[in-house]
């Protein structure tokens, strides 16, 4: 990654016209999909697997790209959740206002959490940002003024369609949840590659390097930090329209396992990463709903034989494939000496994350 | 507060701080040595747990051997933690994200143990028979049941024997020398690859007896090292990464912090509290109290 230019030309780099049709192709799909499928649960898992979507691109910006381990985005997940549910229960503020809102405090919140993990590293970062989060869940649990209803969550939220029939507010609810993750993977795309990216990368992989070049690791980490923060709060305003509640079980270690569990298996850092892994551990986890136990050990093995054999996760692992068989196709043509690195065959998700992903 | 609530306060504390000690220590023995933050040593608390239910109700048999049978079977785990989760990524050691693979690896197995034991035994909880009944009174109102007088006791005894192992014996050596310079003591010849599952072993055979302690305490259940390997993190981050007298030192100062604020404010919020004072340790010493800037040794 070293090698590469230090701002490319265009904003998505890996692109490829072929994989601008493939990703086109995978869009019309994904958004032809609610009017084939009527099932109403399936629609459900669907849509609940975009807003965890949502929520893991959020993560996987501050996690992967920044490589700042902050354990503390189901926080900022259920307090833009909380926000938004709150306005919309409690004022007739347009609900795309409301969510809005909610993006809003999880970004307050993300930035005044950024202050305090600048002077930690690793390990320690993951600790203070997971206490935060576990404050965050002690005073959503032990609130007195009933303003977040405790442990039951927050009482039916209008939410975003709530003029709708069931059927008609579940497909819009896919649509823009779908609008949301094009946008967000789209925008976090780009900005991976942008000034702001490189930055984050550079702090990332060396941070006395990247200060000696005068990288101002303050500036840019607050700025991934209110980045990631924002998108997680728009994810909790997503959950709790369309499950018309939110309680504080959004949080906790076991939610974090499965959400860290995706992201790892998809590869950190990259951009098709989450969407890979969510969607895969999603599919598991709808399948072995019966036998949580069941689920989890094989979700544990899983993470285990992904983590040592292969570190950089699926989108890694597809990466690689990819370009053996471009190398293949390549040697059919004109026995090349080293097809590997010919530009095409590299794979979207092996340019933007190193197969090790550093500590901050 | 009366003198009742401070007898209390430091009863609580002295319980406390010896059995987050007992699992804190192991954390610390393993980060010293391997340079990894063991996540599966709050299941090693688990089978601890299940194991003294095994053998208290199930089989009816006596205490003594409840705890010898939880330390070689979580020693033995533990070692085999370590050859399945941290040896295959031994020869990336020196990368920068070695930490936090390990993390995620060790936290795998701890969710593979976990969920093992639910698929098992279910996810009820099991009363487990205290090791010894009974209590003394310390003072007016201040009971001491001798199962927690015990815990403490067999905790203090194994902290320190563990110190004397590490100060005198040869393994203990090794294990030292290995945590101070890992080339130097390859070339006098110490055997770091059995030294490895050695000290995972050791580390999570003292979390089990811990197991067994705190399942007569509250009960044998899947997720019943979640809370014991969360208050170690806590402990082990406050004392500073690597350091075995901060660690001790930061197990009775949690003891204390929690003991006083269950008494003034509650139980509710003692948990709480504890990560407000986290916080604030982190903020102000971003290496826990005796922890060194990146290089903490043992």
């Amino acid at each position: 990654m070293s090698d590469r230019p230090a701002l490319a030309s265009s904003p998505f780099p890996a692109m490829t016209s072929g994989r601008w049709g493939l990703a086109g192709l995978a869009v019309v799909l994904a958004a032809a999909t609610p009017l084939v499928i009527t099932n109403q649960y399936t629609l459900g898992v669907m849509i609940t697997t975009l807003i965890l979507l949502v929520l893991n691109i959020s993560w996987n910006f501050v996690l992967g790209v920044a490589g700042v381990w902050n354990f503390g985005q189901l926080a900022l997940y259920a307090l833009g959740g909380y926000g938004t549910g709150i306005i919309m229960l409690h004022s007739s503020v347009p609900p795309l206002l409301a969510m809005l809102a909610g993006g809003l405090v999880a970004m307050v919140a993300a930035i005044l959490l950024s202050f305090p993990t600048l002077r930690l590293y690793g390990i320690y970062t993951s600790l203070l940002t997971f206490a935060f989060a576990e404050v965050i869940q002690y005073v959503i649990l032990n609130d007195g003024s009933g303003l977040t209803g405790g442990s039951f969550g927050l009482p039916i939220v209008p939410g975003l369609y709530s003029s709708l029939s069931l059927a008609a507010s579940a497909r819009a609810y896919y649509w823009t949840v779908l609008a949301v993750v094009l946008i967000s993977t789209t925008a976090l795309a780009a900005v991976a590659h942008s000034r702001l990216g490189i930055a984050l990368r550079g702090i990332r992989d060396a941070p006395g390097y990247a200060a000696a070049r005068g990288v101002n690791p303050l500036r840019y980490r607050i700025a991934a930090f209110a980045i990631s923060g924002f998108l997680a709060g728009i994810a909790g305003g997503l959950y709790v329209s369309y499950n018309q509640s939110i309680s504080p079980s959004v949080m906790g270690l076991t939610p974090m396992s499965v959400y860290v569990t995706m992201l790892v298996i998809g590869g950190l850092g990259t951009a098709t990463g989450p969407i890979l892994g969510t969607i895969l551990v999603q599919i598991v986890a709808t399948l072995l709903v019966t036998h949580p136990g069941a689920e989890f050990t094989i979700l544990g093995l899983f993470l285990l034989v992904v983590v040592i054999f292969v570190p950089d996760g699926l989108a890694g692992l597809i990466g690689r494939y990819w370009r053996r068989i471009a190398t293949w196709a390549a040697e059919g043509e004109q026995t090349g000496p080293e097809g590997g690195e010919t530009a095409p065959a590299e794979a979207a998700g092996a340019t933007e994350g190193s197969p090790d992903q550093h500590v901050a | 507060m009366s003198a009742t609530d401070i007898v209390g306060i430091a009863v609580t504390t002295i319980i406390l701080g010896s059995i987050y000690g007992l699992v804190a220590i192991g954390m610390t023995l393993i980060y010293g040595t391997l340079r990894i933050l063991d996540m599966s040593q709050g299941s090693m608390v688990m089978v601890g747990s299940f194991i003294a239910w095994g053998i208290l109700v199930v089989a009816g048999w006596n205490p003594t051997l409840a705890i010898i049978a939880a330390f070689i079977a979580t020693f033995i785990l533990g070692a085999l933690t370590q050859l399945v989760s941290v040896q295959p990524l031994m020869r990336r050691r020196n990368a920068i994200d070695f930490e936090m693979v390990t993390f995620i690896t060790t936290f795998a197995v701890a969710m593979v143990l976990t969920n093992v034991a639910l698929e098992i035994f279910g996810p009820f909880q099991r009363n487990v028979t205290p090791v010894v009944t009974g209590s003394i009174s310390v003072y007016h109102g201040v009971d001491l049941p001798y199962q927690e007088l015990t815990m403490a006791l067999v905790s203090i005894m194994l902290m320190a024997g563990l110190g004397v192992f590490l100060a005198r014996t040869r393994w203990g050596m090794a294990i030292r020398a290995v945590a101070q310079d890992l080339d130097a003591a390859r070339l006098m010849g110490v055997p770091v690859g059995k030294l490895y599952p050695l000290t995972m072993g050791l580390a999570s055979a003292l979390a089990g007896v811990a197991g067994v302690f705190l399942g007569g305490l509250y009960f044998a259940y899947p997720q019943a090292g979640d809370l014991p390997l969360l208050e170690a993190l806590i402990v082990v981050i406050f004392g500073g990464l690597g350091s075995l007298p901060g660690t001790v030192y930061a197990a009775y100062a949690i003891g204390l912090i929690q003991a006083t604020a269950e008494v003034i404010v509650g139980t509710t919020w003692s948990l709480p509290i504890l990560y407000g004072v986290i916080l604030l340790v982190l903020i102000v010493r971003p290496y826990g109290l005796l922890g060194k800037p990146s290089e903490a040794r043992l």
